[in-house]
């Protein structure tokens, strides 16, 4: 292809990946008629929750594995669900080697140093390989939901695009509940005139990236290329909003109240869950991933810790702020399992068995990044719930837990970062 | 590899994991002994890893001596160090790079005279390398939206329409709100002891007055008549008629710029007092903005004064802030404290008397009053002059007459274009394209200074306003069309590199003159040229040999001897002494109630301002390692103890003597970075002075070892806890040589003050303080193949004499903040011949920066 910044070539391939609405095949009026759908897609979670985990009380004494396991003391909120449940030992990212990255390589297992030359690489994270197929026949094909502090534990971002850079987060539950049901106070006519605004302001620079391009080695070109790559995915973006504008929101068949302002901590996270079950419901995306609070969730619980203390818990206050934080985090579990079981699907089924949901990090504790915590739930992607699995081989790769799941939803894929197969005692 | 190193390989590893036979799928006979490429790297780092695990060889084969163990760990951890960077070698090629964040704030700013809030861009600060390093400053599309979008917020700051807004004056008499609050408290609190009496007098259960079972009423009623008395304490204290005692612990008090004000310069005033300040105490109050999220008493800090008014003679402070659009307009004072103490009073008062949790957060809490507020205000806002310097930046000289036009705006789009590229071309049809924005919102009914704002934000998102471009291959006869070829298709990603090796010795290109003033000033200032650099770059002045040795020099002198110098000091310091650990602890306010936020950040200065000292009055580059002066506020010299010191500037004090201070490693900010808040760790910090004054470093620390603090139940000193790694020989490797420096320095505790013995606390659980012990401090130590020592001073004279191996070490990174790459072994020379010009003249930082920016490196491409 010799002359890429061809303006059609651009908007051809951009607009490939673009479905219109599937209107009736979507039930679109079945569910504002709160009918269940023919088919329920399958959707999937990820809860990241940045730092590591309590060591000594989170993870379940490892000989007790199956079905038959003593649920510990940092998930005991979960007993009523014990049998919902699926906990995975013995996972790490082989790649990873630094404590400090947080939850930049959770949901993609890449090598940071995997380009020489460069301090800091990644590539797409598993939720956006759902999001590539998932997202298609939805209004966001994903969403990635943040904290309002942005937290320094969890690294960049959570969600990484197919050329590995971070996904834009939305980490105002105000904003979230907007953007999900609020309903466009702009005439259509302005809207489509605002996206014309858009397109043309990208027409004009991607201009003058082609005359910035000139005399530029080949180094140089590849970071202009990233400049380039931006402006294909906010065409692409662009294109896609443009095809949804005609479409109004889908309203929730129980209405949901406008959050307050400035909620934090534990009441925050609730919400974000609720209004997760909420967007499924609608059918505003299917893919969902959330960069969890540790410092708001600490205030909120009268801990004065924030998480980098926590996660360098010795005895004493910093444990117990450790212990707290997993308990906390299993009764938030706890909570969006009951609403998802509550949220009917198609034929007696629930919402929960449609979903996927991972609750984890790739810190186990400290600066420790093997035995990853690893919490499946849902039966969205047909995994074996109720069991304690622990890996025979303690290097398991994570990424192959990714893989399973991918391939449990339908995204067929035959490796995922540095998968080795798929594990087979986790599929029911 | 040496021989005996590669015989060990071959034994205990090679044994199992070879041609024939390949235990755990793993073949290692075909490893190549020369690192030279990433896949040979892994391989090694793999070997590294199972032995360092202990992992292999297995228990069951047979096993090394643990002299063999070290000597082949050694050997290979420390050619893992040199592989790594030989791989990291660009070969002196540079990758363009866009303006990092610090950058685009100071760009914004010098070409807006406005303040924009990063918060939504990366902070592209990553580990090991620095901030300027093109190769890894990535751009992404929800990046470039924060572009245009933080362009068109500081456009809405910067052009203003209106008249002048007058100047208005809020004042609040704290006393009305903070009195009726505490007034509703006590009755709500009198409202539930009577709730206690009918429940008393009743004997029905508890519950049905509204309380969680009867234990619940009965810890109620003891917090509750405590607060009731504290209440009316309150109430009857004749101070609190004028104004509000504030609480050691409890919400600062604060005053909000409305939010419809115009942004800009305003200042804050507060009348305040400590009613029960003690004659030659010290006590200091802070200022800071409340987000509007989170928590209301984590306060953002924006300065922090001494206070010695008394409630007869009150001291009125000020502050002056820049109110931006958006983010936070709640400012608060509040006597000086750990951000997270907060609560923790309130916590610790009932956790003792067994209140559950959720009693807790319910119950109103006022401990000891402290400090007296009689009144705060607002006062704004302070135009420089109007228009603003903002408005004019962007209109420039235009004349706009009474009915600008497309005229107009083509002309100010240019001048503004050609400011904003800084040197790079502005070309016709680009102006075209944004006139017709332009064109397209008056259109829409926009009037001018509305409409120009589309295009301009334009211009500020554009790739020659985002990177610093400095094209190789431009020039006569290059053709503009082919080059533009050079952009890769973007159906394919753009492989990686792999092993290719960068092209050595390429003949460079000089950088032209504007080049070599944006490198020059993103160098020295983070900043964009000025008009005088740009003036030299119209007149081909600046690179023009003649030039270099008068006009160049000079100018480079007049940069450093500019205030924006401190963009670099700050900027570069930051990075280079890994500052970033110095905020990744929270310290115990019970352990070090000193060391708060306000501490940490006047510590942070003192070494900013400390090598700014170095910098301006040309001292050798030593006297950071050692010196008879200290650069500290107030606040710090109340901190290490030296007695009264009036105002918050900073100043050169001579040391007292025999005060363990004077260098970095006496600074409060280097000795907390080696430490978790609780403890110091010497690992921490003998690795530390190993990597950024010796000029060593250890390997990188392997993941997943456990942490000795671990250990059993027992009790220990820092150095029994430390004997550990000499043990072990995959520990021993590194630690023997890291130990003893970290051991030197355990007389200054987690916050860097003096101790004479170590203190510890043991918990059986989270709940009590099982046990504390003291122990006596032993900080013998020894440099790596040199002499022996004690303490801070033994350790500080041993490392004064090795000036040389810090200024190399310091050299280097200076090369690599500078060119934004990384500094390699291609790079010995250069790094030799600025050694050399410097030492001829005094080693100081100055001469340094000098032979740098006058190398024929910094000034090619």
């Amino acid at each position: 292809m010799n002359t890429p910044l061809n303006r059609r070539h651009f908007l051809r391939s951009s607009t490939a990946c673009i479905a219109l609405p599937f209107l009736e095949s979507l039930g679109f009026r079945r569910f504002a008629s709160a009918a269940p759908l023919p088919t329920m897609p399958k959707r999937m979670i990820f809860l990241a929750m940045g730092w590591g985990v309590t060591n000594e009380s989170w993870y379940p004494d490892p000989k007790q594995t199956g079905a038959d396991w003593i649920l510990p003391e940092g998930l005991k909120p979960l007993e009523k669900f014990q049998k919902d449940i699926t906990l995975v030992q013995n996972t790490y990212h082989k790649f990873s080697t630094d404590g400090h990255s947080g939850s930049t390589f959770w949901l993609t297992g890449a090598n940071q140093y995997g380009v020489p030359g460069r301090s800091f690489h990644n590539t797409i994270s598993v939720d956006q390989m759902a999001a590539e197929q998932f997202g298609r026949e939805t209004r966001f094909a994903s969403l990635t939901f943040g904290n309002p502090g942005g937290e320094g534990g969890h690294g960049g971002a959570l969600s990484w695009s197919r050329l590995g850079k971070p996904v834009s987060e939305l980490s105002d539950p105000v904003a979230v509940f907007h953007k999900l049901f609020s309903d466009e106070k702009t005439p259509l006519a302005k809207r489509q005139a605002d996206l014309k605004r858009q397109q043309s302001v990208l027409d004009t620079v991607l201009d003058e990236v082609r005359d910035t391009a000139r005399g530029l080695n080949k180094d140089d070109t590849d970071k202009l290329n990233e400049y380039l790559e931006s402006i294909r995915e906010i065409e692409t973006r662009l294109a896609k909003e443009n095809a949804w504008l005609i479409v109004p929101k889908l309203k929730p068949a129980k209405t949901i109240a406008e959050p307050g302002k400035g909620l934090g901590g534990e009441q925050e996270v609730k919400l974000m869950y609720d209004m997760m079950v909420t967007a499924f419901q609608t059918d505003a995306t299917r893919v969902i991933s959330y960069r969890q609070p540790v410092n708001s969730l600490l205030r909120s619980r009268g801990v004065n810790l924030d998480g980098h203390s926590m996660s360098h818990y010795d005895m004493g206050p910093r444990r117990q702020a450790s212990e707290t934080r997993d308990k906390c985090q299993s009764e938030l579990l706890a909570h969006l399992i009951a609403r998802l079981k509550q949220t009917p699907g198609t034929d007696g089924s629930s919402m929960f068995d449609h979903v996927s949901v991972v609750l984890g990090t790739n810190i186990r504790t400290t600066h420790m990044l093997d035995n990853c915590p690893t919490l499946l739930t849902g039966g969205g992607a047909g995994i074996k719930l109720g069991q304690h699995l622990v890996m025979p081989d303690a290097k398991t790769p994570l990424c192959n837990v990714w893989l399973t799941l991918l391939n449990g939803v339908g995204v067929k894929t035959t490796s995922f970062g540095d998968s080795t197969g798929l594990i087979e005692q986790l599929r029911a | 590899m040496p021989e005996p190193q590669r015989v060990f390989f071959k034994t205990y590893c090679v044994s199992c994991h070879n041609a024939d036979k390949q235990k755990g799928a793993t073949r290692l006979d075909d490893i190549p002994f020369v690192i030279a490429n990433v896949p040979t790297a892994d391989r090694w780092q793999k070997v590294l890893g199972a032995l360092n695990s202990g992992e292999m060889p297995p228990e069951d084969e047979k096993q090394p001596k643990p002299e063999e163990k070290l000597a082949f760990l050694e050997a290979l951890s420390k050619q893992m160090v040199v592989a790594r960077k030989a791989l990291a070698d660009s070969g002196g090629s540079i990758t363009m790079r866009r303006l990092n964040r610090r950058e685009y704030v100071n760009t914004m700013r010098e070409l807006l005279d406005v303040e924009v809030n990063p918060f939504d861009l990366p902070s592209d600060e990553t580990v090991g390398a620095f901030d300027t390093m093109g190769s890894s400053l990535f751009m992404s599309s929800d990046q470039l939206e924060q572009y245009l979008k933080l362009a068109r917020t500081a456009l809405d700051d910067a052009i203003v329409t209106g008249p002048q807004p007058e100047r208005k004056v809020e004042r609040i008499e704290c006393e009305e709100a903070a009195n009726k609050q505490v007034r509703a408290d006590y009755e709500r609190t009198q409202a539930s002891l009577r709730k206690i009496t009918e429940w008393r007098k009743s004997g029905r259960p508890a519950k049905e007055f509204g309380f969680g079972d009867d234990t619940d009423a009965q810890l109620s009623e003891t917090v509750l008549r405590g607060n009731e008395e504290r209440g009316l304490r309150y109430l009857r204290d004749p101070l609190t008629k004028t104004g509000v005692l504030t609480p050691h612990s409890a919400f600062p008090q604060s005053i909000t710029i409305p939010h419809n004000l115009a942004p800009g310069r305003y200042v804050i005033r507060a009348r305040v007092a400590f009613p029960t300040i003690q004659e030659g105490e010290r006590r200091f109050i802070e200022f800071g903005t409340q987000g509007d999220q989170g928590y209301p008493a984590e306060l953002n800090l924006l300065g922090c004064f001494a206070v010695n008014g008394t409630p007869e003679r009150p001291d009125v402070v000020e502050v002056t802030v820049n109110v931006a659009r958006t983010g936070s307009r709640l400012f608060a004072i509040r006597e000086r404290r750990h951000n997270t103490a907060d609560g923790a009073d309130k916590q610790q008062f009932f956790a003792k008397l067994g209140v559950p949790m959720e009693t807790r957060q319910r119950a109103p809490f006022t401990p000891a009053p402290r400090l007296w507020v009689d009144w705060m205000e607002w006062d704004g806002p302070f135009p420089d002059q109007w228009p603003p310097r903002s408005h004019r930046a962007v209109i420039g000289d235009i004349a706009l007459g009474d009915k600008p036009g497309p005229v107009e705006a083509r002309q100010l789009l240019e001048s503004f274009a050609a400011r904003a590229f800084r040197g790079g071309s502005v070309r016709a049809p680009f102006v075209d394209k944004l006139v017709e924005h332009f064109e397209e919102r008056v259109q829409a009914g926009e009037p001018f200074l509305q409409a120009i704002k589309a295009p301009l934000s334009i211009i500020l998102a554009s790739p020659k306003f985002l990177y610093l471009l400095e094209p190789t291959t431009r020039g006569p006869g290059a053709n503009p069309e082919r080059s533009s070829d050079a952009l890769v298709s973007l159906a394919e990603p753009a492989k990686p590199k792999g092993n290719q090796q960068p092209a050595l010795n390429r003949a460079r290109l000089p950088l032209t003159n504007a080049e070599l003033a944006n490198r020059l000033a993103y160098f020295l200032w983070a900043s964009p040229p000025d008009e005088r650099l740009m003036s030299y770059v119209e007149a081909g002045r600046l690179s023009d040999k003649g030039i270099l040795s008068g006009g160049y020099v000079n100018e480079v002198d007049r940069m450093l001897a500019d205030p924006r110098i401190h963009r670099f000091i700050a900027g570069f310091t930051h990075q280079w002494l890994h500052m970033t650990r110095l905020d990744f602890f929270q310290f115990n306010p019970r352990l070090y109630p000193k060391f708060d936020k306000s501490l940490r950040g006047s510590a942070r200065r003192e070494v900013y301002e400390t090598i700014g000292t170095v910098l301006h009055e040309n001292l050798p580059l030593s006297t950071l390692l050692k010196s008879d002066f200290v650069v500290v506020d107030d606040l710090l010299a109340d901190y290490y103890g030296m007695g009264e010191m009036r105002g918050s500037s900073f100043r050169k004090v001579t040391v007292p003597a025999g005060m363990p201070r004077g260098g970095l490693l006496g600074m409060a900010a280097i000795l907390a970075m080696g430490s978790d808040g609780e403890r110091s760790s010497p690992i921490e910090r003998g690795a530390w002075v190993l990597r950024k004054l010796l000029n060593d470093p250890p390997p990188p620390a392997p993941a997943n070892v456990p942490q000795l603090s671990r250990f059993g139940s027992k009790l220990l000193s820092a150095r029994e806890l430390l004997t550990a790694h000499q043990e072990q020989p995959q520990c021993a490797q590194c630690h023997r040589r890291i130990d003893p420096l970290g051991h030197a320095l355990q007389n200054f505790d987690a916050g860097g003050l003096w101790r004479e013995v170590e203190y510890t606390e043991f918990f059986q659980n989270w709940k009590a303080i099982q046990s504390k012990q003291v122990f006596p401090i032993d900080a013998s130590g020894q440099l790596p193949n040199g002499p022996q020592f004690t303490g801070f001073f033994g350790l500080r004279d041993a490392i004064a004499t090795r000036e040389q191996e810090f200024a190399r070490g310091l050299i280097e990174h200076l090369i690599s903040y500078a060119l934004g790459r990384p500094c390699g072994f291609s790079d010995q020379e250069m790094v030799e011949s600025i050694l050399n010009k410097a030492r001829s003249k005094g080693m100081t930082l100055r001469a340094i920066i000098h032979a740098l920016v006058e190398s024929p490196e910094f000034q090619s491409k």
